[in-house]
């Protein structure tokens, strides 16, 4: 039985100032190890940031096989 | 004819979102010459380049597999050129015998007639198990059932020599499906595209080496509407010569510089499909001040400059991003090409 599986992830996220890639990366990051990801849509909002969809696989678990060195 | 240095450039066709260039097979290839011709040093992806049955090689072009891009432009990575990979094939359990047989003679072919380095090959200890799905864009993406299957062969590999990996996945036959049907007329996104990336972004992304993935599939019927971007995966039983001769010469995937090592701070334009600038590799390269060129080349998805607020160069085809690659090349700055010209003005 497989210990590592690949999850798909839908996200919204508001925007916040500052670099994109780095938000975007923590936000993935905390439902698992971000394996692909783009952003897929924007949804610009008055008087808000503006909201991004992002599409993403990410890695769960551990690799039974992985050498620990 | 450019007189400068090159001036390396990334290319990004993202895979499964339906580009009118580059959403087939390796349709975007005749772009990537161009630019390679442009810049004289291209670093691209396995979807740009794959044409199934058809490839092109040259030297100015980069195969950089696309997690391995988004890390270079992160600069995490490097890319350091070889001479030649060994490229040892990774096969899945799921493969019935006279497909893979098929696999195999196409690698025994690109042996003989390419004068390639291909071995040792391996089997999954169990099928790989790959389903395929759209996401809530509609963009392609996919799932692997086995991912540890897939990374212990991988590992095998790399233990026998291999120094570049080139996967074949059994996926699932669909023949009748309406979304193939829309695909082979021209119309469609590529379905399997999410499914591939996934593969080689695990494999490579843990095994650290250039890796790219070929589907295994059943022979499809005639379509005599066949739409001629899709036209290269029809010409034979499989889609693996391309990732062969890609990988033959995939740059190293190095951590420290040295001379011949390219990173991302030699890197002077990246090219990317207008709708299509949320992805990784592109973002960062905004990030660094790398100018972005924004082509109108309609897509699935509307992720625009004007969205993202990022600054680009845009451009209406491939032939004129490969005028401003050029004009980057020689020093030619993109502003002075277009009217109107506004004057100059104080800084405020």
């Amino acid at each position: 039985m497989s210990s590592l599986s690949l999850r798909p992830l839908l996200l919204q996220l508001e925007r916040q100032p500052g670099g994109l890639r780095a938000q975007i990366e923590t936000a993935v990051a905390l439902h698992g190890r971000p394996l692909r990801w783009a952003i897929t849509a924007v949804e610009q909002r008055p008087h808000q940031p503006a909201l991004l969809q992002i599409e993403a696989v990410v890695v769960c678990g551990s690799d039974s096989d992985r050498d620990p060195s | 004819m450019a007189t400068a240095t090159p001036l390396a450039t990334l290319l990004v066709v993202p895979t499964g979102i339906g580009c009118a260039v580059g959403g087939y097979a390796g349709d975007a290839l005749p772009a990537a010459r161009l630019l390679a011709a442009a810049s004289g040093c291209l670093i691209t992806h396995p979807n740009v380049m794959n044409g199934a049955a058809l490839y092109w090689s040259d030297p100015r072009i980069h195969y950089v597999e696309g997690s391995s891009l988004d890390r270079f432009a992160a600069g995490e990575v490097l890319l350091r050129p070889v001479r030649q990979q060994r490229v040892g094939l990774l096969l899945d359990a799921g493969i019935e015998p006279e497909l893979r047989h098929r696999h195999l003679q196409v690698a025994d072919g690109c042996r003989a007639t390419l004068g390639l380095d291909i071995g040792p090959v391996v089997t999954t200890d169990r099928p790989l198990e790959v389903t395929l799905s759209l996401g809530a864009s509609g963009v392609s993406w996919g799932q692997l059932g086995q991912p540890e299957a897939l990374l212990r062969a991988g590992r095998q590999l790399k233990a026998a020599g291999a120094t570049a990996i080139a996967v074949v996945a059994r996926f699932p036959d669909d023949p009748g499906s309406e979304a193939l049907a829309a695909y082979r007329q021209g119309s469609g996104v590529d379905a399997l595209a999410g499914a591939e990336a996934v593969i080689s972004h695990l494999l490579s992304r843990e095994l650290g080496l250039p890796c790219a993935h070929a589907p295994a599939l059943s022979p499809l019927p005639l379509d005599p509407d066949l739409d001629p971007r899709a036209a290269g995966e029809e010409l034979g039983f499989t889609f693996l010569p391309c990732v062969l001769v890609g990988l033959s010469r995939a740059p190293d995937l190095v951590a420290l510089a040295d001379s011949t090592a390219i990173s991302i701070e030699a890197v002077g334009a990246v090219v990317a499909p207008a709708g299509a600038l949320g992805g990784a590799a592109v973002l960062a390269c905004a990030e660094r001040g790398i100018p972005v060129i924004a082509v109108d080349n309609p897509c699935l998805l509307d992720v625009s400059a004007d969205a993202l607020g990022l600054e680009v160069l845009p451009a209406a085809s491939y032939s004129e991003a490969a005028g401003l690659v050029l004009a980057l090349r020689e020093g030619i700055a993109p502003g002075a090409l277009r009217r109107p010209l506004p004057a100059l003005k104080d800084l405020a």
